[in-house]
């Protein structure tokens, strides 16, 4: 065999080892191709069921979550309103506190004589009448006592008529009085406490703000 | 003799192209085939589950995956208001004392 023949022998059989390589490659990416493909179909056609199912079953979704959603949310507005009724109850206590202190005279900036006479003349603008009878718990009643004269003429100057009799049987306030007129049919409970219980109710809204828990 | 030894080699290597090109069609036929398969398979699994779900079986691991999901949500809820609550508690005294001093002037005549 010829040094030729062998040359030309080495290079049929490189230009065919080559196409066929080549050919087998194509073949290769062809199929990856083919089944890359299909993973994408078989991807979307997941997701479009998944959406499909959603859609059939999403009362039911969204059922569960409001069910779940919707306790938390109530038990948390439960905690929120909890700690402002506390924080108010705080308030509330305070000012029952600080009333006790200016029935007792121990607050300066306040009256308590002037109070408590403020308290019967607007008890018997409330009433009407000519005859007043008031109770009021021991410590008030003395001075009361004292100062019947002065109040009398206070009530006489706001009603125009008007007497003013103190009943001798304490009762249990820290402060303010409790007066019917003399037939007993009209009783006007102006105590202290009886005021801060009805002043919450009217004002929890304003302190709120005050405190900046609205 | 030489040039009759290259042509019969010539026919040897061209029959390797034509079964190289028998592999290579071979190759792309499975793998269509198997595309075929997969996509077919999806089609049969989706409709199967849609029937399902229209009949209401089969969507529990959604219920619970919907569930835990809404369970995480409410779980941050509940945080967030709990730090709402503690705000609350901590209010500076001179805000206390202002709301107190607005009491008094509310419940004692004028």
């Amino acid at each position: 065999m010829s040094a030729k023949t062998l040359e030309l022998e080495t290079q049929l059989i490189e230009r065919i080892v080559k196409k066929r390589k080549e050919r087998l490659l194509r073949a290769e990416e062809r199929a990856n191709q083919i089944l890359k493909s299909a993973e994408e179909e078989v991807e979307r056609i997941k997701s479009e069921s998944e959406k499909q199912i959603l859609s059939l079953v999403g009362s039911e979704l969204r059922a569960v979550r409001g069910r779940i959603v919707g306790s938390a949310e109530l038990k948390g507005r439960k905690m929120v309103l909890l700690s402002r009724q506390e924080l108010l109850s705080h308030v509330f206590e305070d000012a029952e506190k600080r009333l006790a202190q200016i029935s007792d005279g121990k607050d300066k900036g306040t009256d308590y004589g002037e109070v408590l006479a403020k308290l019967i003349v607007e008890t018997a603008l409330a009433i009407g009448g000519e005859e007043f009878i008031v109770s009021a718990n021991t410590r008030d009643l003395e001075y009361l006592k004292k100062n019947l004269n002065k109040i009398r003429n206070q009530v006489k100057d706001a009603v125009g008529v008007g007497d003013l009799k103190l009943d001798d049987e304490p009762i249990d306030v820290i402060g303010g009085v409790v007066v019917r007129n003399s037939d007993g049919t009209k009783t006007f409970h102006n105590t202290l406490e009886g005021r801060l219980v009805n002043t919450r109710g009217r004002v929890e809204a304003q302190v709120s703000k005050i405190l900046g828990v609205i | 003799m030489g040039m009759e030894r290259v042509l019969s080699m010539g026919e040897r290597l061209q029959r390797l192209l034509t079964e190289a090109e028998k592999e290579a069609e071979a190759m792309i036929v499975d793998a269509e085939r198997r595309a075929e398969e997969m996509i077919s398979k999806a089609k049969d699994d989706a409709e199967r589950r849609r029937t399902m779900a229209q009949r209401g079986y089969g969507i529990d691991e959604l219920l619970n995956e919907a569930e835990e999901k809404a369970k995480k949500e409410g779980e941050k809820n509940i945080k967030d208001y709990e730090k709402k609550a503690e705000a609350v508690k901590e209010i500076p005294v001179e805000k206390m004392a202002e709301a107190v001093a607005f009491v008094l002037k509310e419940v004692l005549p004028e």
